[in-house]
């Protein structure tokens, strides 16, 4: 079991430098003369005076040689530190810290719509023998992959809020003003929740034991809930990471159109600058959650599924 | 079953059933298509559709003679009607027109991406494959390495350094969704190499290239092409999403992701300038969708 | 299993368009209003943050809504007559040739941290404005020429000038010199914008970038502004100001009754905010009006023949009547009418494309194979650099794009932070910018043209600088008002500017907000604003 930890929190960390390594590489490596590109802030503007962008270069520490630059910068990060934002001078940890609350709010909530929606979906389209619920139940999934994220929640700040006015369309003010954003992350997340849900418990209604529990006349909702949910959900438990991946990645239009503060608004106005040490700290961030989410399942992974055995790691 | 679980969005690994070329004389395939489409309306609609985007993307002109970036002041913010289907937008432009025209922008964009993710992640899967070995873990680490970053994150990482616009945007998007293109081409790569024909070939002498080019890549096109199709609909997600964030390409140019951003100044008044490019992405993704479902194992198995 | 799921699905998206459309929503009709009422909170929705709380270093709009609240003044002006009145100071006084101001404040005075508002307090305020950053152009050019402050008595104190400095009174009455808490004063720029101390009417409790300004009201306020119509405290206990970037969500939230008052509606909102009885107040800014200014030290920008075309290409009336409310006008001079000394030259700022042409084509710009005008190889794309931080900015710019295309002019548009704009200005990187600055003085014109200050648009020396300078120093009011006449007129056959619009501030004010006040430089002042219900 040892062995088999240490294993997994070595990936971690591994994935973790190789992440970044390659935002490194990204930010700092593809621009040619990152100072220019800050300076420039987005689109092609007239080129800025020599000196200024020395000062510039000297304040960042980007006359470095980049090994050097490299070095320092990483082993700053090992500290948590991850310089300062070039746009305000923020110091990009605390930037980090203040956004992160009421994105973890739509997150959170964006993930319960996302579990009520995907199990409700795969739970009823397995259960159920009429042909054109099932259909359309398994219709939804894809359905709601296809529709553009920015899009559904500007049509339900339109139907909910100005036609029916039931819902505030905008801002971060009481549990109500975070139903629609909740609803628009938690939509396409639900979908591939319900598939990998369905998936998984169409194999399991075909196991053995559910054939015998079935024989023994465990009715048909049992099967359904006591048996076969149970065994489907360790599969799902693998894609939780992407689960909470894409709630982090989906915040960044959610925050947008509903105009809440949080770590996708703090990325969009970072790009729009060129702020490159912030998004940085974002994309570490991001990483960071996808690896940790990881090592929790894969900890918690042979607890729930006894025919895992810990030495075999794939 | 660790870290390195991820699915693509649709839940399937596509490629697992692939098109068995079935001798049969044309006659006969057509026929055999005919029954295919006939018991399938929302794929021919799709098929219709995606044909419409297409001949929009390239052809622009075809489908809306008129000038997307001119406007009529006197006519501005018209509802859907007779004069204009998609109605107006704030300088009397005509929706309809700009759609169209955006088509182009936005399916370029997309083209490029999708382009761009298939010969990255296609070289790194092959080279992965081909040669094994410690090349293999290398560039299978860096892939699992990606698939820990959000893909939009990615693509915005890059956007803040290349700069904004349509291109840089559709570079960013293919850069980011390099590795599913990447574990599907290695898988691939490995299953032709150990087949039987190709360790015949080897053992005769053949060259590596002669082999990759006569055995490997024919045989894993098929799986990869399948995998294009579907990462079309998701690159048209991602382009729009970047262009609707104010990535894209700058006023006035139609794209759909900024056309839809720019409704959103009109929603409480003019609700078409927001629906009807965002309703364009929809139905083009969910047809896109819908056809690479139909090429993913559903045509093989049907008989 | 698979098939059919499509056409469910393109039906069910077809669905959810459908029934977003349905009709309109509507907002309960007004109450009967009864006498004013002390308590509530105003939440005001605003499209910008310039990203400072600190009413000397700002210049938007829709940031001094909110931190003008925050200090006093030591005079005010009067939006109907123009005239200068007391505030912090009871009198004030200027020598024969508007070197020396006498002022004399009022006593009891406050800041919201406990100290007193007193002629040392005013002197920290203006030593320290000529030390400010590049955000700072206001307040430093209405005290160019400082050369200090003299205290005579707690109360009594003179401002000194090395040359004469006319606009000065007006000065005191704006946001950009209200009065700062000494303490306040002598923090750093980056630390005064995260906040400030004042003895306004209401207290900063919260300012969060980009996302909203709180203010709580100054218990014990008691020394308002002449032109106030109720002494004491402010009516209201809280104000709210959101940023809001999308105009049609903030219509929107203002018609369901999420939000009280909006900053600039877009004419696509009038007949349906109106409808749901929403009052639509409207006061012209002065100052300069919303216009392209090229920057002189670019080859594009010191062509006059390119300056000249842009100006009578750019149809005016047909930009106003397509993007702004029905009360805003076309600009007539390169001041907007609402301005003193504002001198109507309707006649410079025609449209003529047919001239336009001709203009171009001798100065060797001729037209190429796809209709942009080209000299020596070299496409005539003129970049124009703006701020997105009013839902007009791009329709309206757009529009302009459109008409200039059709004189073979190709006009980039280069969109930018707001909060960035000071540094654009000040690093000189842009060959034409769209902006314009709100200020009930003709002095605003030496602000952005004359060579000698901050000079933004990069002027060389010329026969502008004594005009402008020249009615800094007229104290005779007729001889100023020619001066400044003049200088329109020379700005606008030169064509430094090219004003299209002025700017209009059109507030949409829910049906239980009442008596939401304009100043004379058409921001708003919230003493006197209060919520029935």
């Amino acid at each position: 079991m040892a062995v088999y930890l240490l294993r997994r929190v070595a990936l971690a960390v591994g994935v973790l430098w190789a992440a970044y390594t390659v935002s490194f590489v990204v930010l700092y490596l593809l621009p040619g003369d990152p100072v220019a590109t800050m300076a420039a802030g987005g689109s092609d503007g007239e080129p800025v005076s020599p000196a200024q962008l020395d000062a510039l270069r000297a304040r960042y520490g980007l006359d470095q040689p980049l090994i050097t630059q490299y070095g320092t910068k990483l082993w700053a990060a090992l500290h948590g530190d991850f310089g300062t934002s070039f746009a305000t001078g923020r110091d990009v940890r605390g930037a980090i810290g203040d956004a992160l609350p009421p994105t973890l709010q739509i997150a959170l909530s964006g993930l319960l719509v996302a579990i009520v929606f995907g199990s409700a979906v795969a739970l009823v389209a397995t259960y159920t023998r009429v042909r054109w619920l099932r259909q359309v139940l398994m219709g939804l999934p894809s359905l709601a992959v296809s529709l553009p994220v920015f899009w559904v929640g500007l049509m339900l700040v339109q139907l909910f809020s100005f036609r029916l006015g039931l819902l505030p369309s905008v801002g971060a003010r009481g549990p109500e003003a975070l139903v629609l954003p909740a609803i628009t992350l938690g939509l396409p997340t639900g979908a591939l929740i319900a598939q990998v849900l369905a998936k998984s418990m169409s194999q399991v209604l075909d196991e053995p034991y559910v054939t015998t529990a079935r024989a023994k006349g465990v009715g048909e909702a049992g099967v359904h809930l006591r048996h076969a949910l149970g065994n489907a959900v360790i599969p799902a438990l693998t894609v939780l990471g992407y689960v909470v991946g894409n709630l982090l990645a989906g915040s960044v239009v959610v925050e947008t159109v509903f105009t809440r503060p949080g770590l996708g608004r703090l990325t969009v106005s970072s790009v729009g600058v060129q702020d490159i040490p912030v998004v940085q700290g974002i994309v570490v961030f991001a990483a960071l959650v996808f690896v940790l989410v990881n090592l929790v399942v894969d900890l918690v992974y042979p607890v729930l599924d006894p025919r895992i055995t810990t030495g075999a790691a794939v | 079953m660790t870290t390195d679980v991820l699915l693509p969005a649709e839940g399937t690994v596509p490629g697992a059933a692939v098109a068995v070329p079935v001798p049969a004389t044309p006659r006969e395939r057509l026929a055999r298509l005919g029954r295919f489409l006939r018991g399938r309306p929302g794929l021919v609609v799709s098929i219709v559709f995606v044909a419409l985007v297409l001949v929009a993307a390239f052809v622009p002109s075809v489908l809306a003679p008129g000038d997307p970036t001119l406007g009529v002041p006197a006519d501005k913010l018209q509802a859907p009607g007779l004069g204009h289907v998609l109605g107006t937008d704030y300088l009397g432009r005509d929706v309809y027109t700009r759609v169209v025209h955006g088509a182009s922008l936005s399916l370029q964009a997309t083209v490029i991406a999708v382009a761009v993710a298939l010969v990255v992640g296609g070289l790194i899967g092959l080279l992965a494959g081909f040669v094994g070995r410690w090349v293999d873990e290398t560039l299978m680490r860096f892939v699992d390495v990606l698939l820990a970053i959000p893909a939009i994150l990615l693509s915005l990482a890059l956007i803040t350094a290349l700069g904004f616009g349509t291109v840089k945007v559709a570079i960013a998007v293919g850069i980011a969704s390099v590795a599913n293109f990447a574990r599907v081409m290695r898988a691939e790569t490995l299953r032709v190499r150990r087949s039987t024909y190709v360790e015949a070939a080897r053992s005769v002498g053949t060259r590596w290239y002669v082999t990759l080019r006569r055995h490997v890549l024919p045989n894993a096109a098929g799986p990869v092409l399948v995998l294009a199709v579907l990462e079309f609909g998701l690159a048209i997600l991602a382009v729009s999403s970047l262009s609707f964030l104010g990535y894209g390409a700058p006023p006035p140019a139609p794209e759909w992701g900024s056309l839809v951003a720019e409704g959103r100044n009109y929603l409480a008044t003019a609700w078409w300038l927001c629906a009807m490019p965002g309703f364009a992405i929809a139905a083009t993704v969910l047809s896109v969708n819908r056809i690479s479902r139909a090429l993913d194992g559903e045509w093989a198995r049907f008989s | 299993m698979r098939r059919g799921w499509t056409v469910a699905a393109l039906a069910t998206t077809a669905a959810l368009t459908l029934s977003a459309c349905g009709s309109g929503g509507g907002a309960d009709p007004a109450a009967d209003a009864g006498p004013p009422r002390p308590g509530g909170t105003l939440t005001f929705a605003v499209s910008s943050d310039q990203g400072c709380a600190d009413p000397q270093q700002v210049t938007s709009n829709d940031s001094v809504y909110s931190v003008r609240q925050l200090v006093d003044s030591l005079t005010d002006q009067d939006p109907a007559t123009g005239a200068i009145t007391p505030w912090l100071a009871t009198s004030f006084e200027p020598n024969a040739d508007a070197t020396a101001y006498d002022f004399t404040l009022r006593p009891g005075v406050t800041f919201s941290d406990g100290t007193k508002l007193d002629a040392n307090a005013v002197k920290a305020n203006f030593d320290r404005v000529p030390a400010l950053g590049a955000r700072a152009s206001l307040p430093k050019g209405y005290l160019s020429g400082y050369q200090g402050t003299t205290v005579t008595s707690p109360t009594t104190f003179t401002v000194r000038f090395g040359k004469p400095n006319a606009q000065f009174l007006q000065a005191t009455s704006t946001h950009s010199l209200g009065i700062l808490s000494p303490a306040s004063a002598a923090k750093t720029d980056d630390q005064r914008c995260a906040g400030v101390i004042g003895s306004g009417p209401f207290v900063l409790e919260s300012y969060v970038k980009d996302q909203a300004t709180v203010l709580t009201k100054r218990t014990g306020y008691n020394w308002g502004s002449s032109l106030f119509t109720h002494p004491g405290e402010a009516y209201l206990d809280r104000a709210e100001f959101r940023v809001v970037p999308e105009s049609g969500v903030r219509t929107g939230s203002l018609q369901a009754g999420e939000i009280d008052a909006v900053a600039s509606i877009g004419p696509q909102d009038e007949a349906p905010l109106s409808g749901a009885g929403i009052a639509l107040p409207a006061r012209a800014n002065p100052g300069l009006p919303f216009g392209i200014t090229f920057n002189q030290a670019t080859p594009l920008g010191s062509d006059p023949a390119v300056r000249e075309a842009v100006s009578l290409g750019i149809n005016r009336p047909e930009v106003v009547g397509a993007v702004f409310t029905s009360q805003t006008k076309p600009a007539t001079s390169v001041l907007a009418s609402s301005t003193p000394s504002f001198a109507d030259n309707a006649a410079l700022l025609g449209f003529d494309a047919a001239r336009a042409g001709t203009v171009l084509d001798a100065a060797g710009w001729t037209a190429g194979p796809d209709g942009i005008r080209v000299k020596n190889g070299q496409k005539l794309t003129l970049p124009i650099t703006f701020a997105n931080n009013l839902s007009t900015v791009k329709p309206a710019l757009e529009l302009i794009q459109q008409q200039l295309r059709a004189v073979g002019i190709d006009a980039q548009l280069q969109e930018k932070q707001i909060s960035d704009t000071p540094q654009i200005q000040q690093s000189g990187q842009y060959t034409a910018l769209w902006a314009n600055l709100t200020r009930a003085d003709p002095d605003i014109l030496r602000s952005s043209f004359w060579s000698g200050g901050t000079n933004y648009y990069r002027f060389k020396p010329g026969p502008l600088d004594a005009l402008l300078t020249g009615q800094a120093a007229a104290v005779d009011p007729a001889k100023r008002a020619a001066s400044v006449a003049q200088a329109q007129k020379l700005i606008l056959t030169e064509h430094f500017t090219v004003p299209v619009v002025e700017l209009t501030t059109t507030l949409g004010i829910a049906p239980t907000t009442h008596d939401v006040a304009f100043d004379a430089s058409s921001r708003i002042q919230l003493h006197d604003t209060w919520k029935s219900e």
